[in-house]
This record gives structure tokens, sequence and C-alpha cells, in this order.
């Protein structure tokens, strides 16, 4: 071969050039850690979503100290769940898989970006340092309106964020003269116990509970209301624990009187 | 050198219509040193390493929250 | 005495002629449906409805991808063939019989998808008309049987004409035994074999799975098989549209510059290098995929970024023989040569701009084969900004300033307008630096290709420097300015096909070499030797991840059912969308 010495010298820089970028993959991998969507997540039927014990229930749920699992079903054309919301300063695992096409799941303005193809479920995880707001969106065409399938991302400063989740019973009337009771479960999805206060305001008064929840544990509150006190009419009543809020509206009818208003109990969950 | 070259390439080959082009002078191999390619490439070089730099240093690592492996996996199934 | 292409070869001309309007013909409409999507995307300007823009894009994506580019090929590697051995074609029943089978499937291909612009698209064998799957038709998106069928015949013509080539050779060696390949053969040869390598993928995707389960026959898919089968080939075949362009840089720029091929040798390497790395690396499409382990992965890099060697090699011996051509006709000074070269040739300037444009898509193709920076831009617009520098400027460019040579030589007509080619291919040069930049600069903060309005609801892209709207503005002009050009260039093609018949046809020459065939070691013409290699290369990268994926979902998936996602086979979701919208 008659290879001119420039052409040698062009050679050997491409050799370094090509070398050059695979030790800078190599580095971003075993440097800042940045590790592959890979075979982890396993496959799964995609009929049989449902029965897999990580896509049962959609959404965060917290595995112990600072970490978090997010199951995430991307379909035609949403995300369940479209709003996910975790704690600055996690280590987020995600599973997202989907029950018709492929779609991705594309965290907007991030590195968090995976295909998501019928049959395997995308795992990956993720240190989310700093507060901030993302948008998700799909990347991947799946049909007449894949440019629809979008969500938000979340991440709040740890003290903001709880896995506190409220439920109220409470009655839509009551006869006056009687006594009846408003009453607040109130579930902990965390790991750990969480001390909190439920408040119920009535009739223009505040009630406090205190209340201790075991981690991953729920607890009822129960507030007695005196329908007397409250006197005749339409009252709003709101129930609130931990940044959780549930109203609604407690009729006191004339016990005499049989044609009651038909008030409804609340569940307007904020 | 050259001129063995020449015949090699044959009678389809570029001397016939060279005057077309304007040639004023012929080179052959060992009267050639591409050095303007040389330093063309060096440039290219250049460039290339400075944006593959910058893109992965800045753009990539810089890109906020990033997939750092499924360390959580243990724990999640335990 | 005129001694084009035509006078030489009549019959061949014919064909040549044929496959480069077919060409233009896709080249034409495809473009048109580009200029639409630009205006569409970037809210510029919308008339069709957003449905209907995966329709236009899957007709973009298949007729500028596949039918503009490889009819294009098939012109030009059947000229290189008959020229470079002096000799017809072994029958010339049988180039048109491939020629004719590469129709047909264009067309059934294209009747698919064009279904998708029909509000009712008829029933063929117990079917709708369907192919809004696009270019990358991924199950369990389903087409139409006649999309898979179209494919399928288009792709066998192609190894059809493959095998008249390689006949054509048979048929020099037999009476030029101890004579080197020449080297414009040389490089259709080694085309061709890793085209058949690469294509074997996707028709054993769309023979053993797509075609059956769109048919019915069996019932279900395995989303990632498929998937990968298609990126077996998928990467490949982007070699395929660009080997061409190579053979041009190679043979015919440094003899338009007034040169010669610095060396014979290091081209026959590249195109071995070729045939080797093609396809061993289709995985890097798929660096974001669950399902592949991370080690499969790394693998598909490495021999990506070898990969990058052929072309790095091309890049200098191309500009040395431009050097070599400004030389010889006066040009002085380390730099100062550049200007001697013949800018005022279109077919010269066209391929020139062309290259300098794939040493900048090189660039974003170093980006797009590292590993994990793929989180950054996968299926981004930054993708599409890079493959539109290498299919759309690269390839095309080049292609389009070939035909200002190549219709002369096979028309024998002289072509209508120099001034309007010159302006055509510097028209398309700006209007690409502006469109692919925007394009690359917007993948960057996350903006999604395929997507008909990248304007969301609950969330807005938060550029680091720049607008949405100035991008957005610059891929509208850029579009523009592209459709300007192709209309020149088409406009110049069909006026030179009114012209009378010409006697001043240049001869049909290809460059001379510096360095000959003569500095090559033997081995490198020995083909059986370098695609015995590259199966083995094939087998190492693809049957642990093929054997897992089948592993573990099964060679036809757990119960996986087609899918065509429009409103009228999936109402509810679609409202439940258009609710959340309107919420």
């Amino acid at each position: 071969m008659n290879i001119h010495t420039y052409e040698k010298v062009w050679l050997a820089a491409s050799m370094v050039l090509i070398v050059g970028f695979i030790a800078t993959i190599t580095y971003g991998a075993v440097g800042p850690g940045v590790s592959m969507i890979s075979d982890d997540g396993g496959s799964i039927d995609p009929s049989e979503i449902n029965d897999d014990e990580r896509f049962e229930e959609t959404g965060v749920t917290h595995v112990g100290g600072n970490e978090y699992e997010v199951a995430v079903l991307a379909q035609a054309w949403s995300y369940s769940p479209d709003e996910i919301e975790v704690p600055a300063g996690s280590e987020v695992t995600f599973y997202v898989t989907s029950p018709d096409v492929t779609h991705s799941f594309s965290v907007v303005g991030t590195n968090v970006n995976t295909m998501v193809v019928p049959g395997q479920v995308s795992e990956m995880t993720v240190e989310f340092d700093e507060p901030g707001e993302y948008g998700i969106l799909c990347n991947e065409y799946c049909g007449e309106y894949h440019h629809t399938m979008e969500g938000t991302l979340s991440v709040v400063p740890e003290d903001e964020f709880d896995l506190t989740e409220l439920s109220v019973e409470a009655p839509g009337e009551v006869e006056s003269g009687n006594e009846t009771t408003i009453n607040a479960t109130v579930s902990d999805g965390m790991q750990t116990d969480l001390e909190t206060t439920a408040t119920l305001e009535i009739g223009g008064e505040q009630y406090d509970e205190d209340v201790t929840i075991d981690g991953a544990g729920s607890e009822s509150v129960e507030f007695a209301v005196d329908a007397d006190q409250l006197g005749e009419g339409d009252h709003d009543w709101t129930v609130t624990v931990d940044g959780e809020e549930e109203s609604g509206t407690l009729s006191v009818v004339d016990g005499a009187n049989d044609d009651s208003g038909d008030s409804d109990g609340g569940d307007d969950d904020a | 050198m050259s001129s063995a070259t020449e015949r090699e390439t044959g009678d389809r080959a570029v001397e016939s219509d060279s005057g077309d082009i304007g040639t004023v002078r012929e080179l052959g191999h060992d009267e050639f040193d591409p050095i303007g390619t040389l330093i063309l490439i060096a440039i290219y070089f250049a460039i290339l390493v400075m944006l593959w730099l910058f893109m992965y240093f800045v753009e990539f690592l810089g890109n906020g929250p990033t997939v750092v492996g499924s360390l959580a996996t243990v724990v999640g199934l335990a | 005495m005129r001694n084009a292409y035509v006078d030489q070869f009549p019959a061949e001309a014919r064909v040549v002629k044929s496959a480069f309007w077919s060409s233009f013909l896709a080249l034409a409409i495809g473009g048109i449906f580009g200029l639409v999507q630009a205006l569409h995307r970037t809210d510029v300007l919308r008339f069709i409805d957003s449905t209907d823009y995966y329709t236009v894009l899957t007709a973009h994506g298949v007729l500028l991808a596949i039918t503009f580019t490889i009819f294009f090929l098939v012109g030009i590697f059947t000229w290189a063939v008959t020229t470079s051995l002096d000799r017809g074609v072994v029958d010339i029943r049988f180039t048109w019989s491939w020629y004719v089978m590469m129709v047909t499937g264009t067309v059934l291909v294209a009747v698919a998808i064009f279904s998708g612009f029909l509000e009712e698209p008829p029933s063929i064998l117990g079917s709708e008309l369907y192919a809004d799957v696009l270019f990358t038709f991924y199950s369990p998106l389903q087409a139409h049987p006649i999309f898979y069928i179209g494919l399928v015949l288009f792709v066998v013509g192609t190894w059809l004409a493959g095998f008249d080539w390689f006949r054509t050779w048979w048929a020099w060696r037999d009476e030029n035994a101890d004579e080197r390949i020449p080297l414009p053969t040389f490089m259709v040869l080694t085309t061709t074999l890793f085209w058949y390598i690469c294509t074997l993928g996707v028709a054993l995707s769309i023979l053993a799975f797509l075609l059956p389960w769109s048919l019915g026959i069996v019932d279900s898919v395995n989303p990632l098989l498929t998937r990968t089968l298609f990126w077996y080939f998928g990467h490949a075949v982007v070699y395929f549209w660009l080997m061409p362009t190579y053979v041009m840089w190679y043979i015919m720029l440094p003899k338009l510059s007034g040169g010669k091929l610095f060396s014979d040798p290091l081209a026959r390497v590249v195109f071995v290098l070729f045939l080797l790395l093609s396809t061993p690396l289709g995985i890097h499409h798929q660096y974001l995929d669950p399902g592949i382990a991370e080690g499969y992965k790394f693998i598909a890099m490495t021999n990506t970024m070898f990969l990058l060697l052929p072309s790095l090699l091309t890049a200098f011996t191309v500009v040395a023989s431009m050097e070599h051509g400004a030389r010889q006709r006066g040009g002085e000074g380390y730099l100062g040569w550049l200007t001697a070269l013949p800018w005022r040739d279109p077919v010269f300037t066209g391929m020139a701009l062309a290259g300098l444009m794939f040493a900048a898509a090189g660039f974003s193709g170093m980006i797009n084969a590292g590993m994990n920076i793929n989180y950054l831009v996968h299926n981004t617009w930054w993708v599409v900004g890079h493959f539109h520098l290498t299919v759309g400027t690269a390839v095309a460019l080049t292609f389009m300033a070939a035909a200002y040579w190549f219709i002369p030589q096979v028309t024998g007509k002289e072509l209508w307008s120099r001034s309007v080619a010159l302006g055509q291919v510097l028209l398309w040069f700006v209007g690409m630096t502006f469109m692919s930049n925007a394009m690359h600069r917007s993948g960057l903060f996350g903006m999604p290709r395929r997507t008909a309005e990248p304007q969301y609801q609950n969330f807005d892209f938060e550029p680091a420097v720049g607008t949405v709207a100035e991008m957005d503005a610059q891929v509208a002009l850029g579009a523009v300015l592209l459709v300007v050009s192709l209309v020149l260039f088409l406009l110049n093609m069909v006026l030179t096909s009114f012209n009378g018949t010409s006697d001043s046809i240049p001869d049909n020459t290809y460059a001379g070499t510096l360095s000959g065939p003569e500095d090559a070691p033997e081995i490198l013409d020995n083909l059986k030797l370098w695609t015995a290699i590259a199966v083995v290369l094939v087998i190492f990268a693809y049957t642990l991840p093929l054997a897992s994926i089948v592993e573990s979902g099964g060679l036809f998936g757990p119960g996986i059912d087609g899918r065509q996602l429009s409103l009228g086979a999936d109402l509810e979701p679609a409202l439940e969308t258009l609710r959340e919208v309107v919420a």
C-alpha cells in the first residue's frame, strides 16, 4: 500500500478520536454513573398488566428512606398517572409499560427518557436533587392523537411532600336535637410514621384532633357534631390534614319536619 | 511512477478532457503533498473535539436529572 | 464523435433514465410533503388535520428515504458497473424486470399509504387499506398487508438488481481473469453484499412475523423482536443510501475538480470497512429500548464508533483529491487553492457543499452514536436535523448535482440551464442550513420528532439560548427555500428533457487515480473473505440480544394484537383525550 504520510497522521488522529469518544462514554457510565435502560424491568404480558404487582395501582409509592417507586402506564394517548409528584432529594425508580403500542416516557429538559415497548417494562432510577416542574411527553408516534399525549412531573421541596390521603365520611343531614359524626380516614403512604393534626371546620368553629399514623398505615378520626349547636340550615364543613382537604355541607333539619332538603355530603377532594 | 498510474486508469479516464477544466500542470503522486487538506482536516478535528466536549459535559451532563441505574431494584422487590 | 453513456450503452441508458425519473417523482412528492409538515408542526400554516399529519409523514419518509434514494442508487450503480467494466449488462430484459418489480412494490406501498387521506378507505383482502405506521412500521401498529407486500417486492427488486451487477462482473471476469476489479464496480459489489446481509433482517421481520400477522394467520407479534430486526436493517440502509454518494465523491468529484482520486487502495479499504461494519451496530438505534442489556448496547456503540473511520478517511481522500485538482488548475498557497476550484460548475459545487454538510452531519452522528448521551437527543428533533444533513443533503444534494451530469449522459440532451442549476444547489445549502441547525438546537431542549403539534397544554419548552418561535421560524423558512430549490431542480430536469439532442455532451468518464489499484493489496478484492467476516461479526453482535429478546418475549410475543389507532378504530381513548384537552 502506498499511503501518504499525512494520511497516516489523519488515520492516527481518527483512531484517537474514536477511542476518545468511547472513553468519554465509559467515563459517563463509571464516573457520574449514567446507566442505560436495560432488560432489568423484565417482560410483561400487556393483557395482564393489572395482575402485575408493580402496576396494580399506578403512581408513586414510598419504598423507604429517600427511595420511591413510580409505576406508569403509557397508553394511547395519555399517561396514568398524568401528574407525578416526588420530593427533592429522592431516588426514584420508574417502571413504565404500555398496554397497546410503542410510546416513550420522556421528561422534558432532563436526561430521563425511555422507550416504552409493549411486552417490556422500562425500569430506570433517577436522582432528583432539586425541586422543579417538568413536562412529560411521548416522542414515539403512537396513533392519530400522539401529539396530545403528555403529563407533568413535579419535584417538590422535601418538607412539602407527603403521601397522605384523606377520605371523609359525613352524613348529608342531621335532625336537630341529634348528634352525628364526621369520620376522617387518614392514610400514610410513606413508610415512616406520621404525626399530624386533623382539623374540622364547621359553623365557624374549629376542632383539632392529634393523630399518629404508622408507616404505610391508616387511622380514623371521629369528630362529634351537635346539631343543636349548629342550628337549623346548611353548614359547610372542611376537614384538613397535612395539606389534604375535603369539604361538604351538612344540613340540620327540623326533626318534626319530614321534607328535608337533599344536600349532599362532601366529596370535593382538594 | 505517475506515468504507470496514468496508464492504469485507462482511456476512459480523465486525461481526455483535462483541457476543458483548466489544467495548467500535471502533478503525479510523488509531487503532490496535500498540505491544504491536512490543514482543513486539522481544523475539523479541533472543531469535533471541542463540540464533543461541550455536548457531553455541558449539554448532556448539565441537563438535569439523569438515569443512574437501578440501584433501588433490590429494595423495591423486597 | 460524441461518446456519452447513451452512445456507449443505449439500452442500459434507458433503464438508468427510468430509474432516475422514478427517483425524481418520489423526490417531488416527498419533498412537497416535507414542506407541509414543516409549516404544520411550527404552526405557521395548518391546512391539513393533525391526524392526517402522520399520513403525510409516512409518505415523506418512505418516498424519500426508500424510493428516491434507492431508485437513484440503482441508476448510478448500473452506470458505474457498465462504465467501469466497459460492457453492458448480460441480459437487458432481466434488468428491466427488477426495475418493474421495484416500481410495482412502490406503487403497492404508495396505495396503502395514500389511502390514509380517504374518509373511508376501500377494503382489500378483507381489511381496510391503512399504512399510517411511518417509515419504521413498529408493531403493534399494523399496516394493511399490501404495505408489507409492496415493501417485500421492492426489496426483492433490489436483490435482483444486485444479482444483475454481480452477473455483469462475473461475465467480465471470465474475459479479464487477471485484472483488478475496477474501483467503481468494487464499490458497487461491496455495497450490494452488505445490502444482502442487512435486508435479511427486514425480510425476516416482514415475511415471518408482520405479514402473516396482518393477514390474520398468526395473532400476535413480539414488538421488541420486530423492532430489533428492523434496526438490524435500519442502520445499514442509511449506508446503502450513502454509498452511491461516496461513489460520486470518489470517482466524479476528483475529475470535476480537475484532478485525480488521491488513493485507490484507501477507497477500497473504506468500502471493505462498510461491508464489515454496516450491520452489526443497528442496536445503537435502540439505546433507550427496554429488554436489551446494556452490554449489547455498548458493543453496538463500539462498532458504530469504528465505522466513523471509513468516513473520516473518506473526508481526507476526497478533500485531497479536490486539492490535487485545484493545484493542477494553478491553485497555490495553504488554502488559496480553494479558490481555484470550479465553483461555477453546479455538479462540482453541489457535491462539494453536500460534502461540507456531511462533515457537520458527522458531528451530530457522533453524538447519536454515543451510548449514554442518547438520553439527551433520542427521538428529539436533533435526530431529524441529523438525517436531513445526511440523507437530506449529503445524499440528496449529491444526487441532484449528479443528475446535472447524468441526465445529459443518459439522454444525449444538454442541460437546460447551468446557472439555474448552480442557484439551485446553493439554495438547497442555505435552506438546509436554516432548517437543520434549528432542528438540532430544538432537540437539545427536548422538542420531539414525529409530532404534529409539538405545543403542549401543561408545559413549555425552555431553550437555553434563543426561543422556540425563532427556531420554528428558521425551520419554516428553511423548508420553503428547500422546496423552491426542489422546484428549480425538477424544472431544469423537465425542460432538459424537452431539449433536442446535442453533440456537445462530454464523454462518459470518471476520475483517474494518483495511487492506483496496483498499490492495493490483492486481498482487498477477496469479496468472499470480507463477506464471511461480515457475517461472523453480525452473528457475534446479534445472536445473544436476539436470543434474549425471544426468550423473554417469545417469538410471537405474549398476546399482542395489531393496532390501528385512529378515532374510528379506537374511539374511546381519543374522546377521553379530547375531553382532557378541552378541560
